[in-house]
């Protein structure tokens, strides 16, 4: 017996499925799906409880994870109905559910608590540095500590909580008895699938996505531990610093080309971008794009003339980093590589128990 | 006695001549005296044969032929025109059926075959012999149809019977016209509505000189037949003579102090006994309903043009032809079904729509706005248990049409509880439509039907949905309609005054599904709409106007043609025991008195030939015209011998 929320079709059209209640069940998208297999098979089945309305189905799936979005679900759909969209609509909505304190919900549904939330940072930035008579090194020294503190902080206090989250309703709650063996012998998938994203290669015509996607989160988390620990804007290490230059010139290179495909909606994945999508590529160029030239002008000398371009550098990082990373789009990084642990795991348990 | 005899024996390519020595049946009855000619032919039935058959019979001035060839369901009428042509009497031909009863059936044992040839031959040689010069029947036809029921399919094939010259008389069983479908308010696909359309049809209906609107009115008697039907007719009385004056038609309501249960909206709520379903209906006479009325006068008070003296009046029409009309009734669930009547909170589809029609601003039933509801399809349609074997068409695309309707008005959301969606051609469109609305579709096997029960003031359906692997659905809603599908007429009892038969799903039947689709095995008596089968508007007058042209095409002409094949009775052996007329199944023997005598009649109109009576006759009095006992008992002595 499953209960309905028959509110569920409406809500979920908040987070930017709207096609998807035109679905009259063929199963073209889960046939063409070359991801999908029998033992686990989508989207269809999510596309049915998100119409029917059957919300415990869909938070205690891991379906919407597993999809990596080729697009030819959509593309393929005799109605139009869109299911690439709705897998993507049910990670925000399934990443708002897992979030605890509610904000991610907030942000996604509504644009303007978004651009509020983002003025309110930017103001709190300019506040600080008012307070510190804008001296640049004071400054400096209170945006690299911020970086260390906001990194831990949001682990500590936002995702790990929210994984936790994730595991009770995925795991725990739908009482699929994993025995503790089990997560340690499983545990080697959650980094291969975190670092190297290889299940993109499953789906079709993605070498090239997957290739960008791979070098762009290396280039954001190197370039984060070479800020952060190696301290690239106050070095003078020559590797260090073109190490530096490597690293942020990938990361704003390859979102510029990824926010170029999404203007010109070259692939079924990049017609039908929401904010968050937008917020989350153009902040990541910014972040890279607004290192590498702050660096550029500390090499050249011309930092001290152009105190505002670091403070344009230092907004965008608290935006990200208290914005985008807990509540945005940021988490997909964790969830998907969690959910391919969670899914192995399911998996291994069920053949120890067949045994 | 025919003495100068052609036979042909046809080889039809090698679909007889494979397994039948054709050339031996020839020989072997070349020999008959009566047999002036005999020859075997490639392909009897081509142009040339046709002509070398006439040039035969015309210069060798044969009296009869026989084509031994293939089922004379094919060519019997072939043959009969080259006897024609040839200037014989087209009786004067017999066919043997050597293919479908020869080689075809035979084919593995083909000197058996040839054998079996031979003497059907010889036995159609024994009937040409005896069979006689005929000539159709002329009957005189009126050129005036009476349509029964003036719903959409009468009063369309009214307007089309008169524009085509034919008289009609519309009779309707209610005070008003318009049928089922001045009850639905807006219709698919055109999202016009029932009233408008009627409304339509009335006004030309009324102004049209050859059509006589009768309502009130049944038929009661019917004598008579083809071409000449004589009907009596028992009009009642509407007991208002003219409008009422402005505001005393409302006036007389108020005071009425009868309250019944009012049918037109199906029980939703009472009427009084002075009616009108609904404002702008035809014609717009108020009527009193005198089933009910008490006669307490109150009404004659406010209102002049009421009488309640009228009387009941019998009136008798003839006609040449009867094209039934009569619609269905929507299908009433049984107690139970569903929870139909123990679960407060159900209803059906029709009581649904006129709720619909009732609930201009926001929809309540039973004092609870309604929100959300659920559809469960197929109820008495598709019956696994019941004998509604067949699907009632309408009813999947109505009910998401009513679906979209309560989105659009009152935003409403739906469930569809159904077993497969048949909104078959355009009207597929509304299912998309209403999926894109966020309505949505549960399918349920016919084995495991949902199961509707209230817990507390909440009515919850709980159905195992196909779509989601199986899974039992909880489903909160406010309001379970029961989309049910048509069933015929509850009083039918015009079939058996006309003695329509009736099909195996109780509807009213054709000849042929396909060949004849809208004659009734009743000469002159056609059928249209929903009476038939289950039929949306759209295919309901496709079937008026079909058989507005047929009744047109047979009396039209003042004379009908019939086939001298009939049923005769030797007056001196008939004792009349009653036995034929019990047989006979199109009512054409009648009891009668000659000299004295009483004795069998057939009305050759009714007869169809069919034989029926022949064998029952305990004296032998009755021949059949071309199959006499003289001719079927030569062909009998021809196959023994």
């Amino acid at each position: 017996m499953a209960k309905i929320n028959p509110e569920f079709l409406d809500e979920l059209k908040k987070y930017g499925g709207n096609d998807f209640s035109a679905c009259y069940n063929c199963g073209n998208c889960t046939a063409i799906c070359s991801l999908s297999t029998e033992d686990n098979s989508f989207p269809r089945m999510m596309v049915r409880a998100s119409v029917v309305g059957l919300e415990e189905k869909v938070t205690s799936s891991l379906d919407p994870w597993l999809c990596y979005y080729c697009g030819d679900c959509s593309l393929y759909c005799p109605r139009g109905a869109n299911p690439g969209e709705l897998m993507m609509a049910l990670r925000r909505w399934l990443t708002a559910k897992y979030d605890w304190t509610g904000l991610s919900g907030l942000l996604y549904k509504y644009l303007p608590a978004t651009i509020l939330a983002f003025v309110l940072t930017a103001l709190a930035v300019i506040g600080l540095a008012i307070k510190l008579n804008f001296e640049m090194e004071t400054i400096m020294h209170y945006g690299h500590l911020f970086e260390m503190f906001a990194i831990l902080g949001v682990f500590m206090v936002i995702l790990t909580p929210n994984l936790i989250r994730m595991w009770y309703l995925v795991i725990f709650k739908p009482k699929r008895n994993i025995p503790i063996a089990v997560y340690f012998k499983g545990i080697g998938e959650l980094f291969i699938h975190m670092f190297t994203q290889k299940r993109t290669l499953g789906c079709s015509n993605s070498q090239t996505r997957w290739f960008e996607h791979l070098i762009l989160v290396f280039g954001y988390l190197t370039l984060l531990f070479t800020t952060v620990v190696l301290d690239w804007f106050g070095t003078e290490n020559f590797f260090i610093i073109a190490l530096g230059y490597i690293e942020s010139a990938v990361v704003f290179i390859v979102t510029a080309h990824f926010m170029y495909s999404r203007v010109n909606k070259d692939k079924e994945l990049n017609k039908h971008s929401q904010p968050s999508d937008w917020l989350f590529v153009i902040w990541l160029f910014l972040m890279g794009f607004t290192a590498f030239v702050v660096r550029l002008f500390i090499d050249f000398d011309l930092l001290a003339a152009n105190f505002w371009l670091y403070l344009l550098h230092i907004t965008i990082l608290v935006q990200w980093a208290v914005l985008i990373v807990p509540f945005g789009k940021w988490t997909h990084f964790l969830y998907r590589s969690f959910a391919m642990y969670f899914s192995s795991i399911i998996q291994l348990s069920q053949e120890t128990k067949g045994k | 006695m025919k003495k100068k005899i052609g036979v042909y024996i046809c080889h039809c390519g090698a679909n007889i001549a494979d397994h039948i020595d054709v050339e031996k049946v020839r020989e072997s009855i070349a020999s008959d005296e009566v047999v002036f000619l005999s020859r075997t032919t490639m392909f009897a039935c081509s142009d040339s044969s046709q002509k070398d058959m006439v040039d035969d019979i015309k210069k060798q001035e044969l009296d009869a032929i026989v084509v031994a060839s293939c089922s004379p369901k094919l060519h019997l009428q072939t043959f009969r025109n080259v006897a024609v042509r040839g200037g014989l009497n087209k009786y004067n031909y017999v066919q043997v059926n050597i293919r479908e009863q020869g080689s075809w059936a035979h084919s593995d044992t083909p000197a058996a075959a040839t054998e079996k040839a031979i003497q059907l031959v010889k036995a159609g040689i024994a009937r040409v012999i005896e069979s006689q010069e005929l000539t159709p029947l002329k009957i005189e036809a009126h050129n005036k149809v009476a349509i029964i029921g003036a719903g959409v399919s009468g009063l369309r094939a009214a307007v089309e019977l008169a524009d085509m010259g034919t008289h009609v008389d519309l009779i309707e069983r209610e005070h008003f016209i318009g049928g089922r479908v001045s009850q639905w308010g807006q219709l698919f696909v055109s999202e016009k509505n029932g009233e408008e359309i009627v409304k339509k049809l009335y006004e030309t209906v009324i102004d049209h000189p050859m059509i006589t609107l009768y309502t009130g009115t049944e038929l009661i008697a019917r004598s008579g037949s083809v071409g000449n039907y004589n009907l009596q007719l028992k009009i009642t009385p509407r007991f208002v003579t003219q409008e009422c004056k402005i505001g005393a038609f409302d006036k007389a309501i108020e005071i009425c102090p009868v309250s019944v249960d009012d049918e037109f909206n199906f029980s939703l709520n009472k009427r009084k006994a002075i009616y009108k379903n609904y404002e702008s209906e035809f014609p717009h006479i108020a009527a009193i309903d005198m089933l009910n009325c008490t006669k307490c006068g109150k009404c004659l008070e406010v209102c002049n043009s009421i009488n309640l003296n009228q009387e009941i009046l019998i009136e008798n029409i003839t006609v040449g032809s009867i094209l039934l009309s009569t619609g269905f009734d929507p299908y009433e669930p049984s107690e139970n079904e569903f929870s139909y009547k123990t679960i407060d909170t159900v209803i059906t589809l029709q009581q649904f729509k006129r709720l619909v029609e009732l609930s201009p601003n926001k929809l309540i039933y039973r004092d609870k706005e309604i929100k959300t509801i659920g559809f469960i399809y197929c109820v008495g349609s598709l019956q696994i248990k019941g004998d509604n074997k067949y699907c009632s068409r309408y009813c999947c695309t109505s009910a998401i049409h009513t679906a979209i309707q309560i989105h659009r008005k009152y935003n409403i959301k739906s469930y569809h509880m159904n077993r497969g969606i048949r909104t078959y051609g355009k009207q597929e469109l509304l299912y998309t439509e209403s999926s894109k609305n966020g309505d949505v579709y549960v399918e349920f096997d016919p084995k495991k039907e949902p199961i509707i029960s209230k817990n507390g003031k909440q009515t919850i359906i709980k159905v195992v949905d196909l779509l989601t692997a199986k899974e039992e659905l909880d489903i909160p809603v406010d309001l379970v309609v029961l989309v049910t599908g048509m069933v015929p007429r509850k009083d039918n009892s015009i079939a058996d005054i006309l003695k329509v038969p009736i099909g195996r799903d109780k509807f009213f039947n054709e000849i042929h599904p396909k060949l004849r689709p809208v004659e009734t095995v009743i000469d002159g008596v056609l059928i249209a709409g929903a009476c038939q089968s289950p039929k949306n508007i759209t295919e309901s007058l496709k079937s008026s106007l079909a058989a507005a042209s047929k009744a047109n095409s047979l009396i039209s002409k003042g004379e009908i043609e019939l086939e001298p094949t009939l049923a005769v009775i030797h007056i001196a052996q008939c004792d009349w025991c009653g036995k034929c007329a019990d047989a006979c199944p199109f009512g054409a023997i009648l009891k009668t008195s000659i000299d004295g005598k009483e004795v069998a009649m057939v009305n050759n109109a009714n007869c169809k030939g069919c034989g029926m009576c022949l064998p029952v006759c305990p004296t032998d009095a009755i021949d059949l015209i071309g199959y006499t006992n003289r001719e079927i008992e030569s062909m009998i002595d021809a196959l023994i011998d």
